[in-house]
């Protein structure tokens, strides 16, 4: 669903509207660049290294006491394990970035999406981070700020290369456009 | 402490120091720490505390006492000692600190706003604090306390001159103060009637040299490079401005711009509406759920419940009363002035184009008396508790004082009515006043306020109205739009809507249009990130005296 293609570019005229009341997240003559995959085997792996244990602690109390009782936090936690295997890599196909001239257009999530709008010239910083984890994936996130707290501009999941050239275009076009507050 | 690169830049006359008196009025603030931890322990356990204190236990007490004043009188004193600042051309330095030690500088073109603040104490000696508000989060105020209160104007004066692109006088000038009186007093005279729209305000400066500084800053959007305009810094004066050499401190080298009054608030309209809120209202309700549960159950015990509630919903009463006590807003060419505060009386000057968003609200209780409450978003004062008092422009508005109060900060709304726009989002429902609400299909998601979920787009803001109960209008200027955003959750999904964010700097108005229409939504995100782009291009410059011309 939210892997629908973009618009093609040659209805070009009427940028404004987009053409279907479900396409409010695809605004025209944007091409959007998609996130690692690798960002999903992140994060699947960390939610088994979470999860994982709990479930075999809980099923190895639950075979020594032989409580009946305990097999069902087990199965809970299990189910959520399962849930999220299903969820994450959905949810990572569903982020994408696209630069366009003036501005950054981040966008994510399916039941609850969200597309954010970030000038350059507002930007006020970048961060680029990469924990343990995402190295060991090869990946790293940037993150934009802007002047405002609830500005959630983070991009997860880039490919390091890109996430240091995504940083300096987005330097080098925050200064072209810089403005004050 | 190593030095930094930037000091060689001040001149080490031009350091000051606060006022001696500084560490007697702070290190009251350790001893009252300490008599109130003790007291509530003491509190705890009151016939042990009478036992220690019956014996020779309260000259301990008493020594302990004075040994905590010493020591806090002592650090504040040490405190004092390593703190000074200084104020150039381009910022204010500061540096503090005694174990850890900080040097700050803040830029004054990144200035959002002065505040001149008034603790009691400090007021009956007649000292006061002044807190330069940058946009940095919270945390990131300069804040001088304490000075003689009119070296605290003085400097405040000061400070908002150099901010607006005023230079100081060479020394040779300065043989020549009349001139620079008139450079700094001149703009005062041409202050733009309210009714002025963008092309009204030129007409209203009185001579070719002086109707630059004062009436420009609402009119001039004309492109330009500053540097150049360093030579006609202060045209009307014709000195010889030294631009590079003029960082020699002269203590009283700019005038308090003048103010005219724009509007004050009545101390019986805001004992009023203070009695006329939830905090009362909850106060009410509790009040009546003990009384009847104490008849109920026949015990009177239960009515000990309202006496925490009593002196906590009172706190928050006074809180309010004190906060918005004799406020009164005035304009003058450095900005908006507001002046409110019984006990601690604060002087807030807010320049022009520091505000980045308006909020006006009227809670269901307002509504037969139609006021409103009125609050900013000024990036630098931030969230916390001491900034709420900071932000609100008018704590109990008419609905013209509302109006009044939203053309301080938006002198032009943008459309040819302002007031019959004013009105539309205040009360309107529906596409009233050309209002382009939320679809019927909305009424799904919010049953009750769908009717008043509504954007209007102007040539100069955003205005988002919302609530029904609690009615509620968020202005954005085009210009000080931080991102936007689009949001949409599954139920909106299957209605074909979609909520519009804008996203402003901390503070308490966060604009956003619930439950549009998808397609009007996602149209709306694309032509306001042009217009915010379009509105930062031609916005004015950071120095608002220094007009780019």
């Amino acid at each position: 669903m939210t892997s629908e293609p973009t618009p093609a570019p040659s209805q070009a005229p009427d940028a404004a509207a987009p053409t279907s009341a479900s396409l409010p997240f695809e605004p025209h003559g944007v091409t959007w660049t998609p996130v690692s995959p690798r960002l999903a085997s992140a994060r699947l792996t960390s939610i088994a290294l979470v999860l994982g244990p709990v479930v075999l602690l809980l099923v190895g109390l639950a075979l020594a006491t032989k409580a009946v009782w305990l097999w069902i936090p087990a199965g809970v936690v299990a189910l959520l394990a399962l849930w999220g295997a299903l969820l994450v890599p959905r949810q990572v196909r569903a982020m994408a970035y696209a630069e366009r001239d003036d501005d950054l257009l981040i966008r994510r999530g399916i039941m609850f999406r969200s597309l954010v709008v970030v000038p350059y010239g507002r930007m006020q910083y970048v961060d680029v981070s990469a924990g343990p984890f995402a190295r060991r994936f090869r990946i790293a996130s940037v993150q934009l700020h802007t002047a405002s707290p609830v500005t959630s501009a983070s991009i997860d999941g880039l490919p390091p290369a890109e996430a240091a050239r995504l940083r300096d275009r987005l330097a080098s076009r925050g200064e072209a456009r810089l403005a004050g507050l | 402490m190593s030095t930094v690169v930037h000091d060689e830049h001040v001149p080490e006359e031009a350091w000051r120091r606060v006022h001696p008196v500084t560490p007697a009025l702070k290190g009251w603030k350790t001893l009252v720490a300490v008599v109130v931890i003790a007291g509530y322990q003491a509190a705890d356990d009151v016939r042990s505390a009478a036992d220690l204190l019956g014996g020779p236990g309260w000259l301990i007490a008493l020594g302990i006492v004075l040994l905590v004043a010493l020591i806090g009188w002592g650090y504040a004193a040490i405190a004092w000692r390593h703190m000074r600042f200084a104020v150039t051309d381009e910022a204010v330095h500061l540096h503090s600190g005694v174990l850890f030690r900080t040097q700050r500088q803040a830029r004054l073109d990144r200035l959002q706003a002065v505040d001149v603040v008034q603790p009691l104490l400090a007021r009956l000696v007649g000292l006061a604090e002044l807190r330069l508000e940058v946009a940095g989060g919270s945390g990131s105020a300069v804040q001088l306390a304490y000075l003689r209160e009119p070296d605290a104007q003085a400097l405040r004066s000061e400070l908002l001159a150099l901010a607006a692109g005023l230079r100081r006088p060479s020394s040779a000038a300065a043989t020549t103060p009349s001139a620079v009186t008139a450079a700094v007093g001149t703009p005062v005279t041409t202050r733009p009637e309210p009714a002025a729209g963008p092309g009204d305000a030129p007409a209203v400066g009185t001579t070719p040299g002086t109707g630059q500084h004062g009436t420009a800053g609402e009119a001039v959007l004309a492109d330009g490079t500053v540097g150049d305009t360093r030579a006609a810094e202060i045209p009307a004066a014709q000195t010889p401005v030294a631009s590079s050499s003029a960082t020699l401190p002269l203590p009283p080298a700019f005038e308090e711009a003048p103010e005219q009054e724009v509007y004050a608030v009545p101390m019986p309209r805001l004992l009023a509406a203070t009695l006329r809120s939830a905090t009362v209202v909850g106060l009410v309700v509790l009040v009546v759920v003990a009384v009847v549960s104490a008849v109920w159950s026949r015990d009177v015990g239960i009515l000990a419940v309202l006496f925490p509630a009593f002196v906590g919903f009172g706190g928050a009463l006074w809180g309010r009363v004190n906060a918005g006590a004799s406020f009164r807003a005035a304009v003058s060419p450095d900005g908006i002035r507001l002046r409110h505060g019984l006990t601690e009386q604060r002087a807030q000057t807010v320049p022009p184009g520091r505000v980045q968003a308006v909020r006006l609200t009227q809670p269901l209780w307002w509504r037969r008396s139609d006021w409103w409450r009125v609050e900013i978003n000024v990036a630098g004062y931030g969230t916390s508790e001491d900034a709420k008092r900071a932000t609100v422009l008018h704590p109990v508005a008419t609905r013209d004082e509302a109006a009044t109060a939203l053309w301080l900060v938006l002198p032009d709304l943008g459309v040819a009515d302002p007031r019959a726009l004013v009105d539309a989002a205040l009360s309107g429902v529906g596409d009233e006043g050309g209002f382009t609400p939320a679809p019927r299909q909305a009424r799904w998601v919010d049953p009750i306020a769908w009717r008043r979920h509504g954007v209007r787009v102007t040539r100069t803001a955003l205005v988002a109205r919302s609530g029904r109960l609690v009615r509620q209008v968020d202005v954005v200027p085009h210009e000080r739009t931080q991102s936007l955003g689009l949001e949409q959750g599954p139920l909106q999904r299957r209605l074909g809507l979609a909520s519009f964010v804008v996203h402003s700097t901390p503070g308490p108005v966060s604009p956003r249009v619930d439950h549009l229409d998808g397609r009007v939504a996602a149209a709306l995100l694309d032509e306001q990130a042009e217009r915010a782009r379009t509105a930062r291009a031609a916005a004015r410059a950071e120095q608002w005296m220094r007009e780019r011309s």
